[in-house]
């Protein structure tokens, strides 16, 4: 089947005729250099198998202390949560809800739909908020901040170093796997084939 | 709208923002697979950046004026600006870190409100030429926002995890919540701006 299909670039609205790249290739815009498209090898199935992994890891993350210090004799363990309370507690509730959502709340759910979406696509059922679920994981992406957190975990122990002994959690091993797992996530979700896979299980519902 | 032929525009198509789907601009209001509003282009970009560009612009001042962190030792508080907690870290020989903190937190803001407001200008006046260059100045301002977080983040580990009474105690400061306040500013303005904003006032192919 010859089929030309339109597409456009989405930076610069340039009307393409889009071919199919193959997993390994990448689609780039040919007037803004915008990467179109960059298929990966079993998308669906990985993005499965990692959203597990990663519901899994979200609890020993959250809930495990990542550092710990010992300060003048006094131990004190910090994990996700405890840094939110704490700006709480001095009354910087802007901040604290800033931090709870990108650090804890949004890629909590990246991941939660994550697996709902390729579950649904893997099993080929379809759900009415399929298309939203999509949507919301799409916009919630740049939000869920961990590589940010990270660097900032690392800023914070090189400040401490000098004046306390610091110790590292195992919740910090679960936190850098998930980070590893959002990372792998984000890179092998191939959004057009999820969408076309949408557009499918759409079509063979009104049929 | 716009001056080039070759545009999904000019060809009365519109992409949906969200999944891509390709739709005629006449027939539909909606798009037809994932449901959402569609636009030519994001409705009032131009007015949306410049609103919140300036609001980061605001922002910054009181970010960079106030203590972000106050350290507290037996008893003795010591306000931190964000300069001078890079200031404290490169005098205490961890230049390597002073220097990720200087980029995070004074060098990426800036250069994002400068680029930012290049790109307004640029749309604004129409400039012709390098469209490709400044669709790539774009991309890079998008990627780059998120990191400017890493100060926030630092300062709510330290506090909860420095938290002595009175014999050592983090506390976070007013600069704090503003410098937040910069960061998402300036990521909502550059989620606004349209790219293909550059391109449509461009005379050449």
């Amino acid at each position: 089947m010859y089929e030309i299909q339109l597409d456009a670039c989405p930076e610069c609205d340039l009307l393409i005729h889009a071919g199919q790249p193959e997993v390994g290739e990448k689609a780039h815009c040919p007037r803004c250099g915008c990467l179109l498209h960059r298929p990966t090898q079993n998308s669906i199935e990985r993005t499965l198998a990692l959203s597990l992994t990663g519901l899994i890891l979200l609890f020993p993350a959250n809930l495990l202390p990542l550092v710990g210090i010992k300060l003048l004799g006094k131990d004190q363990d910090g994990t996700l949560w405890s840094g939110v309370s704490a700006l709480f507690a001095e009354n910087m509730w802007a901040l604290a809800v800033l931090v709870f959502l990108s650090s804890m709340l949004f890629p909590a759910i990246n991941i939660v739909l994550s697996l709902l979406i390729s579950g649904h696509l893997y099993f080929r059922r379809f759900h009415p908020a399929l298309p939203n679920w999509l949507r919301w994981l799409q916009h919630l992406g740049e939000w869920a901040m961990l590589e940010v957190y990270t660097l900032g975990i690392i800023v914070a122990c090189v400040k401490l170093s000098s004046m306390a002994e610091l110790h590292f959690g195992l919740g910090l091993c679960a936190f850098i796997a998930l980070l590893l797992i959002t990372g792998m996530l984000a890179s092998n979700l191939d959004n057009p084939l999820f969408w076309r896979q949408i557009a499918q299980l759409n079509h063979e519902q009104n049929q | 709208m716009s001056k080039i032929n070759n545009s999904a525009i000019r060809q009365g198509l519109i992409r949906c923002h969200d999944c891509g789907t390709l739709s005629q601009a006449r027939q539909r209001r909606f798009c037809p697979l994932c449901g959402c509003r569609l636009h030519g282009r994001i409705p009032h970009s131009q007015q949306k950046t410049l609103a919140l560009l300036i609001g980061s612009l605001a922002l910054y001042v009181p970010a960079n004026l106030f203590p972000i962190m106050t350290i507290t030792k037996f008893g003795v508080g010591e306000p931190h600006t964000i300069i001078g907690g890079i200031i404290a870290l490169a005098n205490s020989d961890m230049v390597p870190i002073a220097a990720l903190v200087l980029i995070a937190s004074i060098l990426v803001p800036l250069l994002k409100m400068l680029g930012l407001a290049l790109l307004l200008l640029y749309v604004h006046l129409q400039w012709q030429g390098h469209a490709r260059r400044w669709t790539r100045i774009y991309r890079v301002i998008l990627f780059v926002g998120r990191w400017s977080m890493l100060d926030i983040f630092m300062i709510s580990i330290l506090v909860s995890l420095v938290d002595l009474g009175g014999v050592a105690q983090v506390i976070a400061g007013s600069a704090a919540t503003a410098f937040a306040a910069v960061v998402v500013f300036t990521m909502f303005a550059a989620k606004s701006f349209d790219p293909r904003l550059l391109w449509d006032n461009q005379d050449y192919e």
